[in-house]
């Protein structure tokens, strides 16, 4: 039969009879299905370069917490009271020194 | 992984199973649990050296001569013998010498009569098979503050540190301090990363940071600490040429530029950080005011006079350093004294966080990146296998009962943040330290390498998996134990980082000769 899987044994010989392989002679009329994109939202940058980030992860944390702390903050009119609730968790206690 | 504790049929699952993704190191390791060093030769007769550590590439045995003047370094080797008998189960005598596994390769002198190498200060270069050895003065306590040196440290004439290649024992190169103090103790003083060396002069409050080249010369990089950027000191010198006039009740005085309080490059950084941080919490302006005040201006004087106790490396550009007061900069036990920690960009000079030593929020991140505080060069990936609370899950057990059962969390906090910033090249490599293989009574050995009170009963090493059975037990000493019970011993334990090879060194408080034992694998 030519079948790409040739004479393998199975469990059940009647496994596989109707696969054909693909004859260069006969090619396949199946096309396999592809995607084409219908916008160009998504498309990366031209100029985009990928590399990953210098900084580890205890690194990139102490340098999200000295943005937070350095960002001046909104007016006060947008602050009801000072809510030390709703703020980030910070040692603002303890980094008083003991009197 | 395996689904069987047999050695032979564990060599034949590793032949056919692929270990999960990632985990093909600590599926290797797993073998360690199968060989293990439970043979002990007791007392063996070796050199009155005293033996400091394997490297870690388990490639050199460093140690000192008595006098602490002299380096000799031995490779680690395996025993052969022959044995003519028929019944050849034991070790023959002439096989449990120290030679058997050990190789003297040289014997180098290094420090110079008046001086004696810090017997518990080395630094291991692995890439280029480098050592680093340090040899002082005696120290001089209450010398006078004096060229910049503040008070309360004491100062020693002369600090050198060699730079030795390991493989013959020639000195490359050499860097001294002279009037200085770092503090060599457990090389608590200096920090190794890379091809970087951080050096912390206590006396001058200035960090060093040094390279090490591959030809081996140490290259000057910076000194943080009057100064933060390279070109700092040549502006103020070319600015301040004008003597400053001091107009007090029409007296005038011309006062020299020593006498000109200008805080110190790195102090600026500090306190102009927490000043903006401070600024920042508020946006009404009297509320603002009124913080700094209380947070800031109230304790000025304080920060001020914060002085730098220890340095570590985060990575090539980021420094942790280590704050506190004069009083705690040299003393063992400076817990009651308040401490704290900034990070520190050496490329921007710019302070990028501080913490007080019990913030929760740091204690968070320790908690959580412990790895990332052990900086982890590219030539030390052993470093990545060495039990942590952040990459075990055992220890992290043991870390959380201890928090659940410390009676306050900002003590707890405190105690934990301690150990930073960490030493380096502090904790063994080797695999029986493994809290994922192997369950050990941390507070008599551990991967730290210590002095700990020693005691007569064996150190059981039990298999964390199944069967969860003893596998080799560590028995300092003699074998009958000691005749003199009461005496205070103290036992240090050499592991080596890839042979199934230990040392245990037993030693009395008398200077009498101390017992080494030597457990391997038969």
């Amino acid at each position: 039969m030519g079948s790409l899987l040739g004479d393998w044994p199975s469990f059940d010989p009647h496994n596989f009879s109707q696969l054909r392989p693909s004859d260069p002679s006969n090619p396949s009329k199946m096309t396999p299905v592809t995607y084409h994109p219908t916008h160009d939202r998504t498309l990366p940058p031209p100029n985009q370069v990928i590399s990953s980030e210098a900084k580890n992860i205890l690194l990139r944390h102490f340098y999200q917490r000295a943005e937070e702390k350095l960002r001046p903050k909104r007016s006060a009119s947008e602050n009801l009271a000072p809510e030390h609730g709703c703020k980030h968790p910070r040692a603002s206690a303890s980094d008083t020194m003991p009197t | 992984m395996f689904r069987s504790h047999n050695v032979a049929a564990r060599i034949f699952e590793r032949q056919i199973c692929t270990p999960a993704p990632g985990t093909s190191i600590h599926c290797a390791r797993r073998f360690y649990e199968n060989l293990v060093p439970s043979c002990t030769i007791y007392d063996v007769e070796c050199p009155d050296h005293s033996f400091r550590k394997f490297t870690d590439d388990g490639r050199y045995l460093i140690s000192f001569s008595r006098n602490h003047q002299d380096l000799i370094v031995y490779r680690p080797t395996w025993l052969s013998f022959s044995c003519k008998d028929e019944n050849c189960h034991d070790l023959p005598l002439k096989a449990k010498r120290f030679e058997s596994f050990f190789t003297q390769l040289y014997c180098v002198p290094l420090a110079s009569s008046s001086e004696v190498i810090c017997k518990d200060f080395f630094l291991y270069i692995e890439s280029n098979q480098f050592g680093l050895f340090a040899t002082s003065t005696a120290q001089i306590h209450d010398a006078p503050a004096v060229g910049g040196a503040i008070q309360g440290v004491p100062s020693i004439e002369k600090i050198t540190f060699h730079l030795l290649r390991l493989e013959d024992g020639v000195i490359l190169d050499e860097r001294v301090f002279r009037n200085d103090y770092v503090n060599l103790a457990h090389s608590m003083g200096v920090f190794l990363y890379d091809d970087l060396l951080a050096i912390l002069s206590l006396r001058y409050q200035t960090i060093h940071i040094l390279q090490i080249r591959d030809s081996g010369n140490l290259v000057d990089v910076r000194a943080i600490g009057a100064f933060c950027r390279e070109d700092d000191e040549l502006f103020i010198n070319s600015n301040m040429h004008v003597p400053m006039n001091h107009v007090g009740n029409g007296l005038q005085h011309n006062e020299p530029f020593s006498d000109i309080s200008f805080l110190s490059g790195i102090k600026q950084r500090l306190l102009s950080f927490i000043f903006r941080a401070i600024w920042n919490e508020e946006t009404d302006e009297t509320l603002r005011i009124q913080c700094l005040k209380k947070k800031f201006y109230y304790h000025f004087q304080d920060y001020v006079d914060l002085i730098i106790w220890k340095v570590q490396f985060l990575d090539r550009h980021h420094l942790l350093i280590k704050f506190g007061s004069v009083d705690g900069g040299i003393s063992r036990n400076a817990d009651h004294l308040p401490a704290f920690f900034a990070v520190y960009n050496m490329e921007t000079t710019e302070v990028i966080a501080f913490f007080s030593q019990n913030s929760a929020e740091l204690y968070f991140l320790f908690e959580q990146f412990c790895d990332h505080f052990h900086a982890t060069s590219k030539h030390s990936l052993y470093m990545n296998f060495i039990s942590s609370h952040s990459n075990n899950i055992h220890a992290f057990e043991q870390l959380r009962f201890n928090k659940n059962k410390a009676s306050s969390s900002s003590q707890f906090v405190k105690k934990m943040l301690v150990s930073l910033p960490f030493s380096c090249q502090s904790q063994s490599p080797s695999p029986y330290f493994d809290q994922s293989l192997f369950r050990f009574d941390e507070k008599l050995i551990s991967a730290t390498d210590r002095h700990r009170q020693s005691t007569d009963h064996p150190i059981k090493f039990i298999l964390r998996r199944q069967p969860y059975s003893l596998k080799f037990k560590i028995k300092p000493g003699p074998e009958n134990g000691s005749t003199d019970g009461r005496t205070k011993k103290i036992s240090s334990f050499l592991f080596h980082p890839v042979l199934p090879l230990a040392l245990s060194v037993q030693q009395t408080l008398f200077l009498q000769p101390s017992v080494v034992n030597i457990h391997f694998r038969k």
